[in-house]
């Protein structure tokens, strides 16, 4: 088999979704006979040109968010060569944190203004909404997660690079992902085209705590709150969002009393994340007047951009109207 | 906004204010008829993705109404809804819609008159806010 070219870009976000993939238990470099890296420039250096030389990438894993033309004509060159395109991590897939501009658009222009003042380059301008890379091509794959665990990159890559071929067995990363993603892993074919690299259910289904009877008498902030261990945390009336988020993590950030932050995105069966929250949450306040209800309610500052922290753009039902094409 | 008609989406409880639309029906109230009704079995039911689904699929403004608290049928649905309101409202603030486009309101089966003029005022606000559009195509699609 003649080795498979590979193809990994960040647009608008940071490298840790591509230090991710350095980060799989140093097997990146057992790929080398499966795969050629032809485009890399976080880790090899390189430039646009050097696409031109390229007929075909077989596999193009695009992380970051598209804020700018710039990115926009990423994806379309990208797009163009690739076989397989895959949106890794949450800002490619949903949008991320970049995302959250589009609720206060108006606000990089300010910033702008400001950047030359303290001797930084000025910021580019924002002059379409913020999208996730579903917003400007198809996108085959999608490994959520901010940014994505390497059990799910590593599953990723060996199901679209190495044919069955795998140089490392994969058990544990197939354990979590559903059944037809784990069979076609084994059986060295293409998943489905649009599967997502996590689960099917909520974090809560992989989170150990134990639920109880929910009420809330108030919320606190992280700092405020040294969580009891073994116990939900949204019973301690910390913000978590296991309940509307995919799992596949294993629930890694509450295992350590940190509440969920919704970074796999919403999980299979939920509409809206927010809507999703706003039921959680609000249905167990401990009051019977709507006053009360309406204190319990003003303590959340921003809700917009906690509950869609991630995924903004591409899965806020009432936001996401405007990222397509 | 010349011709500008809104588009309610009204989640009425089967026990009272579904009755009390159906009165205000029967009695011959005038009342404007920019409404779609849902039934409900409770106003508890109502899901806030219900309320975000009909602006998403153009509602230019929703309305739940139930029993009087005290009053539910299943003796405490209507606190369900009471209580997710207030959240439910700020997130709908942030994500770009305007205050008076989401209303909560107690509606007795008696009341008839009330519905009808509920409706109304709920009718001309709206009008005077305009159509509903999603926030990101507001705010950008000039520069598009």
């Amino acid at each position: 088999m003649p080795k498979r070219t590979l193809a990994v870009y960040t647009a608008t976000g940071c490298p840790a979704c591509e230090n991710g993939i350095l980060d799989t238990h140093y097997q990146v470099s057992s790929l080398t006979p499966w795969v050629d890296v032809v485009f890399w420039p976080h880790l090899l250096g390189g430039e646009w040109e050097d696409l031109e030389g390229v007929d075909r990438i077989d596999l193009c894993i695009f992380a970051g968010a598209l804020a700018g033309e710039a990115d926009r004509e990423a994806a379309a060159r990208l797009r163009e060569k690739s076989e397989v395109m895959i949106a890794c991590g949450a800002c490619a897939a949903f949008g991320g944190l970049p995302g959250l501009i589009n609720l206060r658009p108006e606000s990089t222009g300010k910033a702008a203004e400001t950047g030359d003042l303290e001797g930084c380059p000025p910021l580019p301008a924002v002059t379409r909404p913020v999208a996730g890379l579903p917003g400007a091509c198809t996108v085959d794959y999608v490994i959520p997660g901010c940014p994505p665990p390497q059990n799910l990159l590593w599953a990723a890559i060996q199901a679209t690079l190495c044919g069955g071929e795998a140089p490392a067995r994969i058990s544990f990363a197939a354990s979590r992902l559903p059944d037809s993603l784990a069979s076609a892993i084994a059986a060295g074919v293409l998943p489905n085209k649009g599967s997502v690299f996590g689960g099917e259910k909520g974090v809560c289904a992989s989170c150990s705590r134990r639920k109880e009877e929910k009420k809330f008498t108030s919320f606190h902030r992280p700092y405020e709150l040294n969580p009891d261990s073994g116990r939900c945390l949204l019973e301690q009336g910390l913000i978590c969002q296991g309940i509307a988020t995919r799992e596949g993590c294993g629930g890694a950030c509450t295992a350590v009393g940190a509440g969920c932050r919704g970074c796999f995105g919403k999980a299979e069966n939920v509409f809206d994340a927010g809507a999703k929250m706003v039921s959680a949450i609000s249905s167990t306040f401990d009051a019977t007047d709507s006053r009360t209800a309406e204190g319990l309610a003003g303590q959340f500052l921003d809700p917009a951009g906690t509950f869609y922290r991630y995924t903004l753009p591409e899965q806020c039902v009432l936001m996401s109207a405007g990222t397509k094409e | 906004m010349n011709g500008f008609e809104p588009k309610i989406v009204a989640f009425l409880c089967n026990w009272c204010s579904y009755v009390a639309a159906d009165a205000a029906g029967v009695a011959r109230l005038p009342q404007k008829p920019n409404v779609r009704v849902i039934r409900v079995f409770c106003s508890g039911m109502v899901d806030p993705s219900y309320v975000l689904k009909a602006f998403s699929s153009g509602a230019d403004g929703v309305l739940i109404a139930g029993c009087h608290p005290g009053d539910c049928h299943y003796i405490s649905g209507n606190i369900k809804a009471m209580r997710r309101a207030p959240l439910l409202k700020s997130l709908l603030n942030d994500l770009g819609v305007e205050d008076g486009r989401f209303r909560l309101e107690w509606i007795a089966a008696s009341e008839g008159p009330r519905y009808a003029s509920v409706i109304d005022e709920m009718i001309e606000k709206i009008r005077i806010l305009g159509p509903f559009v999603p926030a990101t195509s507001r705010t950008m699609k000039g520069a598009v």
